[in-house]
């Protein structure tokens, strides 16, 4: 059912559409990785068994998402996900930060899951209906993700000085990078052939014009500002490299967990 | 940081039945982890969230198990009393008195019912 549907597409925008799938892949496998690093130590056992379960559903969804590659282009999904090198990996750069404190875990995934959703809903219709399918149902479970991260950002915003000031301060490091979600693909041949419902500088402008209303009452950083009908970044573009292949120290220390099964015997099935 | 009790519907037309309890900071933090202890592998269709503090806990055993005997209050008492009346109906239908006695610790019922398919 993948080759009919992508058997509609010309060579550009099938290309384009493998950028973008294993983009996607890789940001949603490389945060649940970073996030299950919380399992056993969250603030509360409960937010434990919370937290390590997003991390999950993350990894899930990037192995829908690598399924739906290897289905267009051949491979094997396994071998998409582990057999990489660290600089083959094409998640945003919001994801090089390590895990660091609960406030910047809580503020990247924040960042990370609002942008995901501005994301899928220029992709719930999309022409390549494979995907469409996928995506109808992550829809679905970051219904849930998006809950829980408002909830923890008012949290730590409202909860005293110490995790306030945590709290701004990760967001403050992390917008840059925030950006890269929806940025470092190659988006036009995606919208000409309708997999992708607008370009993804639109998709940011839904993206801000939805946080907004939450970080500008809590008075949280949020680095734009209002000209007309459009949202203006106050700080320099996030620049070149988006999505590798230069690749931060701690990333490298992440793939060389994640992949260390796979490495030592690349063969074993189970 | 407050208990919640969790109560969950397995399917619907379920009764609502005590799942367990957790620690949560707030009600929509504990609805979240609610639903991540009994809800996130789709068993449930339904949760109830309760602070532990809204629950009324009784237990006295004066008021509940109260030391004379009160089986004249239970169900059992009802049934003894049809269990008569039957057999006393039996008698004066002529039917066999001994069958009566043989299903003495059946329910009456059931016993009356099975004797009416025994002899058309």
């Amino acid at each position: 059912m993948t080759t009919q549907a992508a058997e509609q597409l010309d060579r550009r925008a099938r290309d384009a559409l493998a950028e973008l799938l294993l983009a996607m892949a890789d940001d949603e496998f490389v945060l649940g990785f970073w996030d299950s690093e919380w399992t056993g130590i969250a603030p509360v056992l409960e937010e434990d068994v919370a937290f390590a379960s997003l991390a999950q559903d993350e990894i899930g969804h990037a192995q829908a998402l690598y399924r739906l590659l290897t289905e267009l282009q051949g491979g094997d999904p396994d071998q998409v996900a582990f057999g990489r090198r660290p600089e083959e990996y094409r998640h945003a750069r919001l994801l090089d930060h390590p895990r660091t404190d609960w406030a910047f875990s809580v503020a990247r995934r924040f960042l990370y899951d609002t942008a995901d959703a501005a994301r899928l809903d220029a992709l719930v219709a999309s022409a390549f209906w494979p995907l469409a399918e996928v995506v109808a149902k992550m829809r679905r479970e970051e219904t849930y993700h998006l809950l829980h991260m408002h909830a923890w950002v008012e949290r730590l915003a409202g909860g005293g000085e110490e995790p306030r000031s945590r709290l701004e301060a990760a967001l403050e490091r992390l917008w840059p990078d925030a950006r890269c979600v929806l940025g470092g693909i190659d988006d036009a041949p995606l919208v000409a052939a309708g997999v992708l419902a607008e370009p993804l500088a639109a998709v940011e402008q839904r993206w801000l014009g939805g946080l907004a209303p939450v970080l500008e009452p809590l008075a949280l950083p949020f680095p734009f500002r209002r000209a007309g009908d459009r949202w203006e970044p106050t700080t320099a573009p996030p620049g070149a490299g988006c999505r590798g292949p230069q690749r931060s120290d701690d990333f490298r220390w992440l793939w060389g967990e994640f992949t260390m099964v796979h490495r030592s015997d690349p063969e074993a099935t189970w | 940081m407050q208990v919640y009790e969790v109560f969950r519907r397995e399917r619907e037309g379920g009764p609502m039945q005590h799942a367990g309890n957790l620690l949560a900071p707030d009600p929509e933090l504990a609805a979240h982890y609610a639903r991540e202890f009994y809800g996130r592998r789709q068993e449930s269709v339904r949760l109830w969230i309760v602070p532990r503090a809204a629950i009324r806990d009784l237990a006295d055993p004066d008021l509940l198990q109260p030391p004379f005997d009160r089986s004249f209050k239970k169900p059992a008492g009802y049934s003894t009393e049809i269990k008569r009346k039957l057999a006393e109906a039996r008698a004066r239908a002529g039917g066999g008195g001994g069958e009566a006695a043989d299903a003495e610790d059946e329910d009456p019922v059931v016993a009356a019912g099975r004797k009416g398919v025994e002899q058309p």
